[in-house]
């Protein structure tokens, strides 16, 4: 735990105090105020990304800290988008989400500027990192999506339209989640000479790929009937993500080829 | 026996298989990237793989003479995948020395091979690829040294590593060729990759720096793209065809 005395910092430090002014405007009911306050959340966050690009002279989605600054400012648009596609407000929960992201950037992650290895010099690179990027965030979201469905009775219509904004919020992010997992295997065949090679993060992000396929076979055959145990397969593809984003690349256990973080 | 059947073809069935593959998938991460290849390289684990690509090309199949088109495109796009991978793999063991499937040269400037060496030191002889490669510089390219790097005392790091070389096939005049990370070189079905280097001394006890250039063969890669492709598209019809679901009677199950 550091605290990061940085321009850097000082960004990021501002966007999380945005989003919890944001998820206290929505706990108060300020429906105008939280808007405008998720809306300056966002700016600040593209800002952190920007300068962080600036910084280091290349696109900034080299190591985790990187990472996570640019799911920050994911965020905002695609909480836009899921609110004019389902009609859904997520924001008060998106904006605590933000909260969560942006700690350990704020707090753990070292700010260190590395430059790009002759491996990550590729064209390929933002195309699989940023499908990842919005990949996950979309499946938090999902998740969240899904919370009130875990709860016993409540308003069926309700549980209808959640249950869709989260299916559909999570069909969206396994399109992402795909592109990335196929863009890495391209890539490694062009830069470690195999698509595949069972590299522990490779062999986690398929795991979390085949979790949400269960979740999509299990919707599929249930429907509405058992949406608590469809909801519960959401949260564990958010655990898989969770533990592909923080043990898989922090962990000796699991060293391998994607150590760049 | 009817019941099991209609049970394994159904989707409660696919459910366990995509959460057993799930924690077998994560049970490999925890064997390390060598172990796990060993692993599933393995007859009985390929005749594992095969059968459930069978398995999937069959739901793929079905999806298909129901005109459901995105479920379709996305198990026939993973089992072509697999299927590309078994072929790689059937390629691999049956690698012969004069037609070897993986390996990799070590080279000195003005060094000239067709041989391919295998294990942790290059000692194991692979095989001989059918054209020469003679190494005529092997660069290392460092970025401009920044402050940060001046006040720790370190070179910058490394910005690029490049072997140029040229390549004599039989009935092709020699030609030269750079060999980069992230750009490797395409000769006679064979992909030729910036792997490695190291320091070493050349026969007149002169320091000397070499490079190690691996070499991959894998006729299955055609058939995974083509998987990749299928199974991408059969993605992109399922999700347009969920949030379709949605302006209709909201329930998206068939």
């Amino acid at each position: 735990m550091t605290l990061k005395l940085t321009a850097q910092g000082g960004l990021i430090y501002l966007t999380a105090l945005l989003f919890l002014a944001t998820a206290l405007a929505g706990r108060l009911g300020r429906r105008e105020l939280r808007r405008w306050l998720w809306a300056a959340a966002f700016v600040a966050a593209a800002a952190s990304v920007a300068w962080r690009g600036l910084h280091t002279g290349h696109p900034p989605m080299q190591n985790l800290f990187e990472f996570f600054l640019c799911m920050a400012a994911a965020l905002w648009p695609l909480s836009q988008w899921s609110r004019w596609k389902n009609g859904i407000d997520t924001e008060t929960r998106d904006a605590l989400l933000g909260v969560v992201i942006l700690f350990p950037a704020g707090f753990i992650f070292s700010e260190e500027v590395r430059r790009l290895p002759p491996a990550l010099q590729s064209p390929l690179f933002i195309p699989h990192v940023a499908s990842y990027v919005a990949g996950y965030v979309l499946m938090a979201r999902a998740a969240l999506i899904a919370l009130p469905l875990l709860r016993r009775g409540g308003d069926a219509g309700e549980m209808r339209a959640a249950d869709l904004a989260a299916r559909q919020t999570a069909a969206a992010g396994f399109t992402l989640l795909t592109s990335g997992l196929l863009l890495g295997a391209v890539w490694g065949k062009v830069c470690w000479g195999n698509y595949w090679h069972f590299d522990p993060k490779e062999t986690w992000s398929l795991a979390t790929w085949l979790v949400y396929g269960g979740y999509f076979h299990y919707r599929l055959k249930h429907g509405m009937r058992s949406r608590r145990a469809a909801a519960a397969l959401l949260w564990a593809g958010l655990l898989f993500v969770i533990l592909t984003l923080t043990w898989i690349n922090l962990s000796r256990i699991f060293a391998g080829l994607h150590n760049y973080a | 026996m009817k019941k099991a059947i209609i049970f394994l073809t159904g989707l409660g069935a696919a459910v366990w298989v995509c959460l057993a593959c799930a924690l077998f998938s994560a049970y490999l991460a925890f064997l390390g990237a060598d172990r796990a290849s060993a692993f599933m390289s393995a007859p009985f684990m390929r005749s594992a793989v095969a059968v459930l690509a069978a398995a999937i090309c069959y739901s793929g199949a079905r999806a298909l003479t129901r005109r459901r088109f995105d479920s379709a495109a996305l198990h026939l796009g993973c089992a072509c995948v697999m299927a590309g991978w078994l072929w790689g793999q059937q390629a691999a063991k049956s690698a012969t020395t004069g037609n070897p499937a993986k390996g990799s040269m070590a080279l000195i400037d003005g060094d000239v091979s067709d041989a391919l060496w295998d294990g942790p030191y290059l000692t194991n002889f692979v095989g001989r690829v059918p054209f020469t490669i003679r190494l005529e510089k092997f660069i290392i390219e460092h970025y401009a040294q920044s402050g940060v790097d001046r006040d720790a005392g370190r070179m910058a790091p490394i910005r690029e590593y490049r072997s140029r070389v040229t390549v004599s096939e039989p009935g092709k005049a020699p030609y030269v060729a750079n060999i980069r990370v992230n750009r490797p070189l395409r000769v006679r079905g064979y992909f030729v990759y910036q792997m490695s280097w190291g320091t070493t001394v050349d026969k007149f006890r002169q320091p000397a720096v070499y490079t190690v250039l691996q070499f991959i063969r894998d006729p299955g890669v055609p058939l995974v793209y083509a998987g990749f492709a299928i199974l991408f598209t059969g993605v992109l019809l399922f999700t347009i065809r969920v949030f379709r679901s949605g302006r209709e009677a909201g329930e998206g199950a068939a």
